[in-house]
């Protein structure tokens, strides 16, 4: 496989100015994740200390593997939601290596708001499972929270993929002959006592974990019961007493050297086989992608040079490499792993549409899985794409891509707008995986063309109602729609929402990958199959 | 992965990893890259670490190893951290005995006031023709044995009660 | 009368050293075995083994009925005592003799005599040998303490019936006399059953050098010259060498005349030793004569060419000495180390384990008389000495380096033993100069069990690798995982 020959010169203005931007960005974007991850309020911290429990990074330490990778998820959930007071959705989500097995990880941080279920917080806990579930991977619970955020009950309690559907999800993990283990570190109340319940194993630490249906307020108000912590659900009752809990943990140490043991023993299903090669680094230093990636989003550029910086030896198979050129398809290894890559180069024509749909049944056929690179604005629009049939040509590269047996892994690269984000296996679609670049943006279209039409309506609004408006006007009803339509369209905002499983430094995707893949080869793969496809 | 090693009462807390072409042992002092290759000399070795080789005798007991090296022999303790941890289940101790199910005080050892060590039989119960010597969960003072010799007892009674601890 | 049939009594690695000179000689050959043992070299050399019982192993080996017994039964016409155990016991000597079995060693009488340190110092000084200035409390009682003062301080209070050091007092201020005195007695007592005492003057710096003697029982007596055992710990010795490096070929003369004039004195029978304590002034005096073969005397069997076994059991068969005095050469220089499993960095605690890993060092000039085997196991049951090192050289220096090289390739792994601290003793400068005394050990004891180099590191990766478990839980952790190392994104 040959290696791609890069046309960067690292010399180049336009190179120097992009490095420098992305780097500023960059800068800003782990200065964020830091704080989310690390800094506490100080009262927060000694209140754990107090209660004489670990922070959850801490009981990371302890759980995972010395000397192994931990790929987590949506480090900046919520990062613009509850006035920033809830970082990280208050829970911990990845993926991580325990005795030598990957296992998904659901971590509670009590040392943020007691670790209360916010609506982020659980479409977080929901999301981890999910992938849990599609990748069939172990799941380890560290339970140490306050229970749902009662003022915003609404949004953690009633619907089908709120609270209830993480006990659902756990329910059929353990259908689907996944094993799941709880370390109780704190209280689980409520519905959060199915978290331990609904898992093979639980270990409650002695003194700080504690599982109840209702807690002891809860208690005295319904039957006038006056009963303790410990006594209403710690350690040694439900150990002793009730069989709830299986093992008793004298301390948190002993607790996660129990974990690890318990998890040491659970059997490892051999994984799937796909097409490997041996492992190579890229031929291009991948810190070159900060001066590739245009400091200005509308910027063209090549995505071979990005592919150059991030699979296995810079090499890559390109498949119809004179035909639907703005869609670039191949094979590459990524960690040894072979892989069929589809990247954009511009606005998807029939003939790119076509090519992917079927490059894409290639991968299918040869168990290949694929790895989305997206930089779409849309589809091209016109009477001449209409006549040659670009809806059927797009439902045709829907049908490949949805219809899709092999895993798929998202990397949103640059601009990721309208229909070319489903073609491109966006959020909707199933990705294994899907993160997302410090300076991209998703929406239903770029912001000036969101805001011109915005306005645009106003604007004839007001005039079917007999105003004129003068340029200042214009712009006093253009800006605002634009200013927010810019932040809904940031990385931040999607990541915030949780409509990505985090934002990666450029540099950082290839081992990304690398973990999504692997993990996801925990399941099997099904025989290609497709619906109908509108020829 | 991690072991404690014991040299001269000393102990270091380590890790052992391996990246992928060589090993790495993880010490709080830092890394060592290390190799170790049988000489064909029963237990001979050749160590290969910290820019040095070594030709060593080397013989692994159950708790030990012991290394013969450049004319001096060393033993190295090898404690796994998780059995250290594995030992401190029932870390508190209760302050009574609990009747697992119905039955009768055989004979009752030990009387309130009665100093007790942990695991020192305090009572033997009979049910459903089975004898059981209950001891005592901890250390401490008995403060009360409801049940006297040929008492019954149900489910839950308390058969013995030691005085709480002092903090 | 011929000897056919040989009974050791005893054990480790003497038992092993006279059975081999024993089939040598064409003997059948027995040894005696606790259930306690592990199998050593003695059980693969002898044709026969002897099971012995006792509350205690050791209490077996000292049960002289059950041993008597046991040669009858299996029709040995000889027994040899090694060392320690029944060696120098008399009435085992007299019982084997009532069941008409002959003891390869001296008469009952010679063992009684000399076994007494007080009758035996008597004795010598009588027959005007040398003998430190001292105070018998036998002599008066009453007057004891009296003239235990008058032999001056600092002075040493020994107990009458004791040896090996035991139950030993040094004073050096007359406050303390007294209490001194009442301590040794208890400790005579309880160590020998005996608490009568008597008081020696105090050599400072003393040299502890004796002398082999051998004798037919008829007054012919040859001596096989010197050994210097000053390299002392806790006053049992663990370095023994011969020529002494102390001595002048006068008075080396000297030394060992007097040796042979002693057991000429009493018509000495078997291998014997003469000890003295030797002045830094040259002075010598009688200390004891231990009436049995002693642990070191290979390296006399390396510079005079001599198997002391063989002689004995010559001797015992009435074969009479095998060489008159001026075949006796003293060639080149040997020296012994006594291989213990203790831990010279704790106080020489007796060591116990198994013995993963044995490799006894091999080559010209090279003696090993080991005790234990590979896979064997190491308890407390018995003396903690495993093996003796003895090597042979043309000279002192090149002994030296030849032992130096040979105790640190003495690979015994499982269990902790002197070896490296046998080497710093060989390696220290006052050894090589030969300018020691029997306090060179706890004065030097600093020096000598400090620290070597920092290998911590490498004992730990070579630990770790050797780890089976522990490796094989890291290599199961896929290779890409392992190649990302912490990786965190």
């Amino acid at each position: 496989m040959r290696r791609i020959e890069s046309q960067i010169d690292t010399n180049a203005a336009d190179y120097k100015a992009n490095y420098a931007a992305m780097s500023e960005r960059l800068k800003e974007f782990h200065a964020r994740q830091h704080a989310a991850r690390f800094e506490r309020p100080q009262r927060d911290i000694d209140r754990l200390a107090r209660q004489n429990k670990l922070g959850v990074r801490e009981r990371l330490k302890l759980l995972l593997d010395p000397g192994t990778p931990f790929l987590e998820f949506s480090t900046l959930a919520a990062c613009r939601e509850y006035d920033g007071v809830v970082p990280g959705a208050a829970v911990v989500t990845g993926i991580g290596i325990v005795q030598g097995r990957e296992v998904a990880i659901h971590a509670n941080d009590a040392s943020v708001k007691g670790g209360a279920w916010y609506p982020h917080t659980v479409k977080k806990v929901v999301r981890l499972l999910d992938v849990a579930l599609e990748n069939r991977l172990p799941v380890v619970h560290i339970c140490d929270s306050a229970g749902g955020f009662l003022p915003l009950q609404h949004g953690v309690f009633p619907d089908r993929y709120l609270g209830g559907r993480v006990f659902r999800n756990q329910v059929k993990l353990s259908q689907a002959n996944i094993p799941q283990i709880a370390v109780v570190g704190g209280h689980c109340t409520a519905g959060g006592a199915y978290v331990p319940t609904l898992s093979d194993y639980n270990i409650i630490i002695e003194g700080t974990g504690a599982i109840f249906l209702g807690g002891p307020p809860l208690v005295k108000a319904a039957t006038g019961e006056e009963v303790g912590v410990q006594e209403l659900g710690g350690a040694v009752m439900h150990t002793s007493v009730s069989g709830t809990g299986d093992y008793r943990a004298a301390t948190e140490q002993h607790a996660f050297s129990l974990a690890r043991e318990i998890v040491g023993q659970w059997k490892r299903t051999p994984k799937t086989i796909i097409e490997t090669a041996a492992y190579e680094e890229p031929y291009y230093d991948p810190e070159e992608l900060y001066g590739i990636i245009p400091k200005d989003r509308k910027t063209q550029f090549d995505m071979r040079e990005v592919l150059a910086r991030i699979v296995d030896g810079s090499r890559f198979h390109e498949y119809q490499p004179d035909y639907g050129t703005t869609m670039v398809c191949g094979f590459a290894h990524i960690w040894g792993y072979k892989v069929g890559i589809l990247a954009n180069n511009g606005v998807l024509f029939n003939d790119s549409s076509l090519k992917a749909a079927h490059f894409m049944q290639l991968c299918n056929q040869n168990r290949t899985p694929l790895v989305f690179f997206q930089n779409i604005t849309g589809y091209m629009v016109g009477r001449e794409y209409e006549e040659r049939g670009i809806a059927k040509d797009g439902a045709k590269m829907l049908m490949a891509q949805g219809g899709s047996v092999v895993p798929k892994f998202t990397v949103i690269a640059n601009a990721s707008y309208g229909a070319g984000n489903y073609g491109m296996c966006g959020r909707a679609w199933d990705a294994r995986t899907l993160f997302m670049w410090p300076q991209a943006e998703i929406g239903v279209m770029g912001a000036d063309q969101a805001a011109n039409t915005m306005a645009d309506v106003k604007i004839r609004q007001l005039q079917r109602e007999g105003k004129e408006l003068t340029e200042e006007e214009i712009a006093a009803i253009r800006e605002p729609v634009l200013e927010k339509y810019k932040r809904d369209v940031e990385a931040y905002t999607s990541t915030s929402e949780l409509w990505d499983d985090g934002i990666l430094d450029p540099a950082d995707t290839r081992n990304a990958l690398g973990m999504s893949i692997s993990a996801s080869l925990n399941a099997p793969i099904d025989d290609p199959h497709y619906g109908i496809f509108r020829l | 992965m991690q072991r404690i090693f014991q040299i001269d009462g000393e102990e270091t807390e380590c890790w052992l990893g391996h990246d992928g072409s060589r090993f790495v042992l993880n010490t709080p002092n830092g890394t060592v890259a290390c190799q170790l290759d049988p000489t064909g000399l029963p237990g001979g070795y050749t160590l290969r670490a910290k820019g040095v080789v070594r030709e060593l005798r080397l013989a692994v007991g159950p708790e030990a190893t012991f290394v013969h090296m450049n004319g001096r022999t060393y033993e190295v303790g090898r404690v796994d951290p998780a059995e250290r941890l594995a030992g401190s289940d029932g870390g508190t101790g209760d302050d009574r005995l609990v009747a697992p199910m119905p039955g009768v005080v055989v004979s009752v050892a030990v009387k309130p006031g009665d100093t007790v060590e942990e695991g020192q039989p305090l009572l033997v119960i009979e049910s459903m023709k089975l004898e059981t010597t209950l001891t005592a969960p901890r250390d401490g003072v008995v403060a009360e044995m409801p049940f006297a010799e040929g008492d019954s007892f149900g489910l839950k009674d308390i058969l013995a009660q030691l005085a709480p601890e002092e903090e | 009368m011929t000897i056919s049939k040989l009974l050791v009594a005893n054990r480790g690695e003497i038992a092993a050293r006279v059975l081999r000179t024993a089939k040598a000689r064409g003997l059948a050959t027995a040894v005696l075995s606790h259930v306690a043992e592990q199998e050593g070299p003695a059980h693969l050399i002898a044709d026969e083994i002897v099971m012995i019982e006792g509350p205690t192993p050791v209490a077996a080996y000292l049960d002289i009925p059950q041993i008597v017994e046991a040669a009858k039964k299996i029709g040995a016409d000889a027994v040899h005592p090694g060392y320690g155990f029944l060696s120098e016991n008399a009435a085992f000597v007299a019982a084997l003799e009532e069941a008409g079995v002959t003891f390869v060693g001296p008469t009952s009488e010679t063992i009684d005599l000399m076994g007494d340190k007080v009758r035996a110092r008597a004795f010598v000084e009588e027959h005007g040998f040398p003998v430190a200035p001292s105070a018998i409390e036998d002599d008066d009682p009453a007057s004891f303490v009296e003239r235990a003062r008058t032999v001056g301080y600092p002075l040493l209070i020994k107990p009458s019936a004791g040896g090996g050091g035991k139950g030993m007092r040094i004073v050096r201020e007359d406050s303390t006399l007294e209490t001194e005195i009442e301590t040794a007695r208890r400790e005579g007592v309880r160590y020998f059953g005996d608490g009568r005492l008597f008081v020696e003057c105090y050599i400072e710096r003393p040299r502890h050098i004796e002398v082999q003697v051998m004798g037919d029982g008829q007054g012919n007596v040859v001596h096989f010259w010197e050994r210097e055992c000053s390299i002392q710990r806790r006053f049992q010795k663990i370095i023994e060498e011969t020529p002494s490096p102390a001595l002048t070929p006068e008075q080396r003369d000297e030394i060992c005349e007097t040796a042979a004039g002693i057991a000429r004195a009493v018509k000495y029978r078997g291998a014997g030793t003469v000890e003295f304590i030797y002045a830094q002034d040259g002075a010598f005096y009688f200390l004891e004569m231990n009436t049995r073969l002693q642990v070191e005397h290979p390296v006399t069997e390396l510079v005079t060419g001599f198997d002391l076994v063989a002689e004995q059991l010559r001797v015992a068969a009435g074969e009479g000495l095998s060489a008159a005095q001026a075949d006796i050469p003293q060639t080149g220089h040997s020296i012994e180390l006594r291989i213990c499993a203790e831990d010279a960095t704790a106080d020489f605690r007796p060591a116990i384990g198994d013995i993963l890993l044995l490799d006894e060092p091999m080559g010209e000039g090279i003696r090993v008389d080991s005790g234990i085997l590979d896979g064997g196991k190491v308890t407390t049951d018995f003396d903690p000495m495993l093996s003796k090192l003895i090597v042979h050289g043309p000279d002192r220096a090149q002994a030296i380096a030849r032992a130096r090289n040979a105790v640190q390739n003495y690979v015994i792994l499982g269990v902790t033993t002197n070896t490296g601290y046998l080497d710093e003793i060989l390696a220290h400068p006052d050894f090589a100069s030969g300018d020691v005394s029997t306090g060179f050990l706890a004065e030097q004891s600093e020096t000598l069990t400090a620290p070597g180099e920092d290998v911590s590191d490498l004992l730990m990766a070579a630990a770790a690798l050797s780890d089976e478990r522990l490796v094989s839980d890291v290599m199961q952790i896929p290779e890409m995982h392992r190649k990302m190392g912490e990786w965190r994104n």
